[in-house]
């Protein structure tokens, strides 16, 4: 199942977020994949603390210890993350990509009330998958840009517009390593 | 038939009287230390689900469990009070929190209820503000823990 030509997940209704979820340690993290560039294998992934692509540079950041996650070391899973937006860009390891997943927006929860540290900054909230619960990293704060408010709502599109594909083509994503990449549903397709 | 009427009067009066000066604690342990609480405080108790890490800064509360379609922050007591969970089956206590339902790993012991004398239970401030006092139930004194204002003052071990 590849990424591109792949039937793009049909979602009931109101607006979707799509996320690329990856494993860090044996936690579940969910990014807005609007802003992913690509992934690649670690042997693609510059020696120089850079990433490359598309003449693009990448600077790496170490976003296990930023989120103070113990990642498990380099596998034959795992991959670079190229993410950025049109201000600034980074890369970063993950253990594992489990895949491409489209969130109702009315599914995404915010962090419970009880969670009053820095955690508020790094995660925006959390949504609930049949095998995992899966943290949403805020975008900003991964591209160490000062956050803003309602950021989901930057990343919601509305479904009941979206065509099949749509997705598709706005991830141009360069590594043969995505074409495994399967896309799933949450939500109102259970 | 106005006599019997107020004989009932008097005794559910008794009852409400008796029951006044009676509380309802529930008694459950957190890697053998055991602990009270109000019951009121209390929404219900469940198998552990096993819980989600989370990377949190926040002292002891670093993880959420499933519940239903959702999930609820575990407030980690056995850390607080720095005893090792040894048990496998876990139970879940669900809390009435203030900021919201929350979660609490406990022993695999099946909480139990007590009614307990209000002269048995002493109130006090102490160093600990999750700690309201003490009651004697069953024979043994036990710390009294304010559940629903769990970790919203303090965020020190025990």
């Amino acid at each position: 199942m590849g990424l591109r030509g792949h039937k793009t997940a049909v979602v009931s209704s109101g607006l979707a977020v799509r996320f690329l979820v990856a494993l860090m340690g044996s936690t579940h993290v969910a990014f807005p994949s609007r802003w992913v560039r690509g992934i690649v294998i670690p042997a693609e992934g510059g020696q120089d603390g850079h990433a490359t692509c598309a003449n693009a540079s990448y600077e790496r950041t170490d976003l296990a210890r930023r989120l103070t996650i113990q990642a498990k070391g380099v596998t034959s899973e795992t991959r670079i993350v190229l993410y950025a937006n049109e201000q600034r860009s980074r890369s970063f390891v993950v253990d594992k990509v489990v895949g491409l997943i489209d969130v109702e927006r009315a599914l995404i929860q915010p962090l419970p009330a009880q969670f009053r540290g820095g955690e508020r900054e790094r995660l925006l909230g959390l949504f609930v998958e049949s095998s995992y619960i899966a943290l949403i990293a805020n975008p900003f704060w991964v591209l160490e840009l000062p956050s803003q408010n309602n950021v989901l709502d930057v990343f919601a599109l509305q479904v009941s517009e979206r065509r099949p594909g749509e997705f598709d083509s706005r991830l141009r994503l360069p590594s043969s390593v995505l074409e495994a990449t399967p896309v799933m549903s949450a939500g109102a397709t259970k | 038939m106005l006599r019997a009427q107020l004989r009932r009067q008097s005794h559910t009066g008794m009852k409400g009287a008796a029951e006044a000066r009676m509380q309802n604690m529930v008694v459950f342990s957190v890697g053998g230390q055991r602990l009270a609480a109000r019951t009121d405080e209390i929404g219900g108790v469940m198998p552990w689900p096993g819980s989600t890490a989370v990377p949190s800064d926040t002292p002891f509360v670093t993880a959420l469990v499933r519940q239903e379609k959702g999930c609820l922050p575990v407030f980690d007591l056995a850390a607080k009070f720095n005893r090792p969970m040894q048990d496998d089956e876990p139970l879940c206590l669900v809390v009435k929190h203030v900021e919201g339902p929350l979660a609490i790993c406990i022993d695999s012991q099946v909480p139990s209820l007590h009614m307990v004398s209000r002269s048995a239970v002493q109130y006090r401030a102490g160093n600990d503000p999750d700690i309201a006092g003490t009651c004697i139930a069953g024979e043994e004194e036990l710390p009294i823990i304010n559940l629903t204002t769990l970790g919203v003052s303090s965020n020190r071990p025990a």
